[in-house]
């Protein structure tokens, strides 16, 4: 006989009985605990925050306007997704804290108490489910940040240029310079010609090289969820396509020194009857 | 106290300030060194991406220096060949005192020091001597930069190896507590490794792959 | 003959030859010697320098690149200087000669029978260079608390401008910079020198001298930084992107020259962290009975030690670029704007470790004292700030997402970050496992647990959303980002410094704190910390950028909220203040161990004597052998056995 079968034991007597109980028993005894009621209750309440929460963040995004394209619908309703995935974190973290603080006694003096709290070393069970939620939380953003930046790229035309894209025709090219402390937009495109105040036609793609000639600067048209950086020495690109007519506001979003401040112009969503004005006005050409 | 436990004492040499036995705190200072030699390989790296950046971009087509004069690369390397003779020859040192051949130490280590002094003076007639300023675009910088890291680790080197002379006079490194040797002897091993990444991107990369960098401040490529 | 000395246990150790008096020079060096020769340097090299620049080279910006150099010359040699005058060369050039140290140097170096003036002097025992740390750090928060006042009050003046633009942008600037050093060394320093050893069960850190030389090259790091403030100033934000550091006047210099010598002062209390941890634990202390500070510590030093240099290098770069005209960050000169960020930001992110994880570790340490409780999984916690460590360096383009450096990177950045929330949520688990069922002893180092682990998760969670590519290309530059940070390295960093300064203030200064008073500051401190940056959440989420002094009417009321809470935080920190200095001066003696905790700092004397153990320790557990059996177990168990009589009754 090999020392393999002597350990094994034989296949017909049944299994060691252990003390553990069955894990249905062990819920339903952890549930009649007296602190796990008023925790989960004060959970779900903390939960239903977010509602409120969300609310308020949407509400204070789209106080100086609501979205103008669809890039910054994607940017606003991936905000509003973390806002909702992380609520149970939040909820969590709260409800242990007060619960703490009002639910598992308070010892004051100046002495050390001499009453002791249980000595819970681990518990494998509530580490997997934390490492497992969190994990998972964290997949889901993961993965959503993933689409809604692949998404965000596509409707921003992401670093390919404009005489790439299948509807090139449309497109309008538009060069952004920063300096210390103006934006300057020219139109390759509409003969050259060169504004302070940005004017594109609504539905139509617009596509940036965006460059400096100082410092860093940031071209950020806020209403339009559009960011990149204006580097001196290299070209960035981005792009965006304006769904709503209006006025929105253009900032610049990196320190550039003296009136960094004062950095802003407008970005004027316009038809395109009323482009084509605007280039003729300037002494452009028409739209191709 | 007997005769007996004195010698046996006397056997482990220890460290006159904690008291402990000297192996103890030579280990102790090695990983000291090693910590030291983790962090200067940082700041080479930062040096080497910077140069290695800066090639690749070409910024404003300003990477090359003016029409074009690299910088000559034999002196890098005879820079780097001075950095190896130095850390043999102390290494050779370090086996002499282990060995208990005391002459081969002091021998190794002067030499080693000569050998870092000379190499030190290359490296200043090198930056002195160089064909383009500092100011003569991306290339001339990192180039300039990398030289400047290496006079700055030969000076070290030298500093280290010409101890040794005086410490052995003094009586501190012997057969049984020869750590700092050994220390001196690691840093510059590690010393010829940076020295040579250094000599290696200067000497082997050059012209930037990058042609159709954009001229500053315009749309052009 | 040769001469010995009784160390301790060991009866004859041979002692090298005495040169002079034990001590030798450094009898007659203080921070006098130093600060003086220190100043006489710089005018002499400032003199004698300025005859002979080329004056009348100007850069692409029209500065003089003379004048510039000659400021970094003038500031080199005042560290220079200083450090001779204190005697930070004196150990060099001894070794040099081979006059080695005898016990008796070693002994008067750490201060034995100097009293008070072992304060100010170059003294090698680790509790000294702790309570040096301390007071830097409580002088650099003053500094940095006085200049946060200023830029609340220019943005909360809505309707004016109250400060000149640059000058205006010069104190964020040094605001954000004087803040990140302080928050860096405020634990580590302090706790990390002066109870870290104790905790290890060491007689003083591995490298004594080192550990002089790093707090006093941070000394000399401060002058420099602050002086930018009378020389043009930093108009650039803490981060000094570049080309515009180059436009800034030669103040900038002073920054630069502080930054380099402030991550010598770090590499160097790195190397001597990581080895003391290593090296230095008493007999029995295994890996897996190590106090969880100590790991904490150890991990913000290997994480500083390892980056530091990127930094240290990205600021010797510009700095050439400011006064000698090279082109690492010109463009004009070939170049890169990016090459600037990614070296800054490779230290730039691990660094928010450095800050967070020693706090973290800290108040781990500390929480387990106070709810009578173990750490709730340790190994966890070990994993936690494993992976925070190792995740950390690969994380920092998530600053660059906008930058527009590259916009694939977005995509592994955006994995590696979100990534890195599952470590940390790791530590919140321990922390919050810890808590569970505890019955807490409500004292002031307490409070500030709960404080820190609620800032850490409103910081950690405003984190993922900005680690999110789309999110950020709205928030990045704006003032979302600003309140997610001061959540984290306030928030989190200092109200857990708080709280580790208040639990080790007894056996650092063998009084006990004033809680009466110091949980009036905490808290009123804590409520306005929440006001400040929770309506700095909402400017943000308005559209408000960063770095801006005038702005749109519509975020005039968070930034009026904002303006109130921060006044708020001042006063409340001025209280807690009072209540540190008062307590050091005048308050009760503490006894030995007032918390009645079991790791080793507190089985020693207070105050603690010169080599901290008469006899060393021998560990033979973890530290956090707290608390009763489960009752909950106990009846499950009972219950079970009552189940199997059942059963075989029914048999």
């Amino acid at each position: 006989m090999s020392i393999v079968d002597e350990r094994s034991a034989p296949a017909d007597q049944p299994e060691e009985p252990t003390n553990r109980p069955d894990a249905t028993h062990r819920l339903r005894e952890w549930l009649a605990r007296p602190y796990v009621r008023p925790i989960l209750t004060m959970f779900v309440v903390f939960c239903l925050l977010v509602i409120p929460i969300g609310w308020l963040v949407v509400f204070f995004m789209n106080m100086s306007g609501a979205p103008a394209s669809d890039v910054m619908s994607e940017i606003e309703k991936t905000i509003l997704v973390f806002t909702i995935v992380s609520a149970p974190l939040m909820a969590i973290t709260l409800t242990i804290i007060v619960y703490s603080l009002v639910g598992w006694g308070r010892v004051t003096g100046d002495e050390p108490p001499m009453q002791e709290s249980p000595a819970i070393r681990s518990n494998a069970t509530g580490t997997y489910l934390w490492i497992g939620a969190t994990s998972l939380l964290a997949a889901f953003l993961v993965i959503w940040g993933l689409l809604a930046l692949a998404n965000i790229t596509a409707s921003s035309y992401g670093s390919i240029p404009s005489n790439q894209q299948p509807n090139a025709a449309k497109a309008i090219d538009i060069n952004v310079t920063g300096q210390q402390w103006v934006w300057t937009f020219e139109y390759p495109d509409q003969g050259k010609i060169s504004s302070d105040v940005l004017v594109v036609p609504i539905d139509t793609p617009i596509y940036f090289n965006v460059t400096s000639v100082d410092v860093i600067h940031s071209f950020w048209v806020v209403e339009l969820g559009v960011k990149i950086d204006a580097n001196p020495g290299a070209i960035t690109n981005t792009g965006v396509t304006p769904n709503k007519l209006g006025t929105f506001n253009i900032r610049c979003a990196e320190l550039c020194g003296m009136h960094h401040a004062y950095m802003e112009t407008q970005i004027q969503v316009v038809t395109q009857d009323q482009f084509d004005s605007w280039v003729r006005e300037m002494g452009g050409k028409r739209t191709v | 106290m007997s005769e007996l436990t004195t010698n046996a004492q006397a056997l482990v040499p220890r460290s006159a300030t904690t008291g402990e036995p000297v192996t103890t705190t030579a280990r102790r200072n090695r990983l000291g060194i090693w910590m030291c030699i983790v962090s200067d390989a940082t700041g080479t790296l930062a040096l080497l991406v910077a140069y290695a950046y800066l090639w690749s971009l070409n910024v404003n087509d300003a990477w090359a220096p003016p029409k074009d004069t690299w910088a000559d690369p034999l002196p890098f390397w005879l820079i780097w060949v001075g950095a190896v003779v130095a850390a043999l020859a102390m290494w050779w040192a370090v086996a002499g005192i282990r060995a208990g051949r005391t002459s081969q130490f002091i021998t190794g280590s002067i030499l080693a020091s000569v050998v870092a002094l000379v190499t030190f003076i290359g490296q200043i007639v090198q930056l002195s001597t160089f064909p383009f300023d500092i100011t003569d675009g991306a290339y001339a910088s990192t180039t300039f930069w990398l030289c400047i890291a290496t006079a700055l680790h030969l000076s070290v080197v030298g500093f280290l190896t010409s101890a040794m002379i005086g410490r052995f006079r003094a009586g501190r490194i012997t057969r049984e507590d020869h750590s700092h040797a050994r220390f001196v002897a690691m840093w510059m091993t590690w010393v010829c490794v940076a020295v040579f990444l250094g000599a290696f991107f200067a000497t082997t990369m050059n012209a930037s792959p990058n042609t159709n960098s954009p001229t500053f401040g315009t749309f052009q490529e | 003959m040769t001469i010995t000395a009784v160390i301790h246990e060991q009866q004859a150790v041979p002692q090298p030859k005495q040169h002079g008096k034990p001590g030798g020079l450094l009898r007659h060096t203080n921070i006098v010697t130093g600060v003086v020769l220190g100043l006489i340097l710089a005018v002499v090299t400032y003199v004698i320098g300025g005859l002979l620049v080329p004056w009348g080279t100007e850069n692409s910006n029209f500065l003089q690149v003379g004048e510039s150099a000659l400021v970094a010359a003038t500031y080199t040699a005042w560290v220079i200087g200083f450090m001779i005058g204190i005697g930070a060369f004196a150990g060099p050039i001894r070794w040099w000669l081979g006059h080695d140290l005898t016990h008796a140097d070693a002994q008067y170096l750490a201060g034995k029978g100097q009293g008070r003036g072992k304060y100010w002097k170059y003294t090698t025992d680790h509790k000294v260079v702790g309570i040096q740390y301390l007071v830097m750090a409580m002088v650099l928060l003053g500094l940095g608390g006085l200049l946060a006042m200023l830029i609340r009050t220019e943005l909360g003046v809505t309707w004016a401008e109250v400060f000149d633009p640059n000058f205006y942008n010069s104190i964020i600037g040094t605001h954000g910079i004087v803040m990140v050093i302080a928050m860096i060394i405020v634990v580590a320093g302090p706790l990390g020198n002066f109870i870290m050893p104790l905790m290890i069960g060491a007689r003083d850190m591995a490298f004594p001298r080192l550990n002089a030389l790093s707090f006093w090259l941070l000394f000399a790091a401060v002058p420099p930084l602050a002086s930018n403030l009378l020389l043009g100033g930093i108009r650039d934000g803490w981060t000094v992107y570049q080309p515009l550091g180059t436009q800034a006047p030669v103040g900038m210099v002073g920054y630069q020259i502080c930054i380099i010598t402030f991550a010598f002062s770090t590499g160097i209390a790195g190397v001597n962290l990581i080895t003391t941890i290593v090296t230095m634990r008493a007999r029995g202390m295994t890996w897996n009975r190590v106090p969880i500070f100590v790991i904490g510590i150890l991990s913000a030093a290997i994480m500083g030690l390892v980056w530091f240099p990127m930094y240290q290098y990205s600021q010797v770069l510009a700095l050439s670029d400011f006064a000698f005209g090279s082109a690492f960050f010109i463009p004009q000169n070939g170049g890169s704007v990016w090459l600037y960020e990614n070296l800054f930001w490779l230290l730039g992110h691990p660094e928010v470790y450095v800050i967070v994880i020693p706090a973290t570790a800290a108040l781990m340490e500390l929480m387990v004292v106070f709810l009578r409780k173990p750490l709730f999984s340790y190994k966890i916690a070990i994993a936690g700030f494993a992976g925070v460590v190792g995740i950390s360096s690969l994380v920092w383009v998530h600053h660059m997402y906008m930058t527009g450096w590259s916009p694939a990177a977005g995509y592994p950045f955006m994995l590696s970050t979100e990534l890195i929330s599952i470590p940390f949520g790791f530590l919140v688990l321990v922390m919050l496992g810890t808590i569970w069922r505890g019955k807490v002893w409500t004292r002031l180092p307490m409070m500030c647990v709960y404080a820190m682990i609620w800032n850490k998760i409103v910081g950690g969670i405003t984190g993922v959303y900005l680690s999110d590519v789309p999110v950020d290309q709205y928030m990045h530059g704006g003032m979302f980002v600003v309140a997610h940070f001061h959540f984290m390295l306030m928030g989190a960093g200092l109200f857990g410094a708080m709280g580790a300064i208040a639990y080790w203030f007894p056996k650092m200064t063998g009084r006990m704190l004033n809680e009466r008073i110091g949980s009036i500051g905490f808290w009123v401190s804590f409520f306005a910390f929440q006001l400040t940056f929770g309506s700095m959440f909402v400017a943000g989420l308005q559209g408000q950028p960063r770095r801006v002094l005038q702005f749109d009417n519509a975020f005039d009321v968070s930034n009026w909220l904002s303006t109130i809470g921060a006044y708020a935080i001042g006063i409340g920190m001025l209280i807690f203040l009072y209540a540190v200095i008062t307590s050091w001066r005048s308050n009760v003696i503490a006894p030995a161990n007032p918390w009645g905790a079991k790791t080793l700092e507190w089985q020693t004397a207070t105050p603690v004597p010169l080599e901290n153990f008469p006899v060393l320790p021998v560990v033979t557990s973890d530290p956090y052998g707290y608390g009763v059996p489960d009752p909950y177990l106990t009846i499950e168990k009972q219950l079970t056995d009552e189940d199997q009589d059942a059963m075989v009754g029914a048999r």
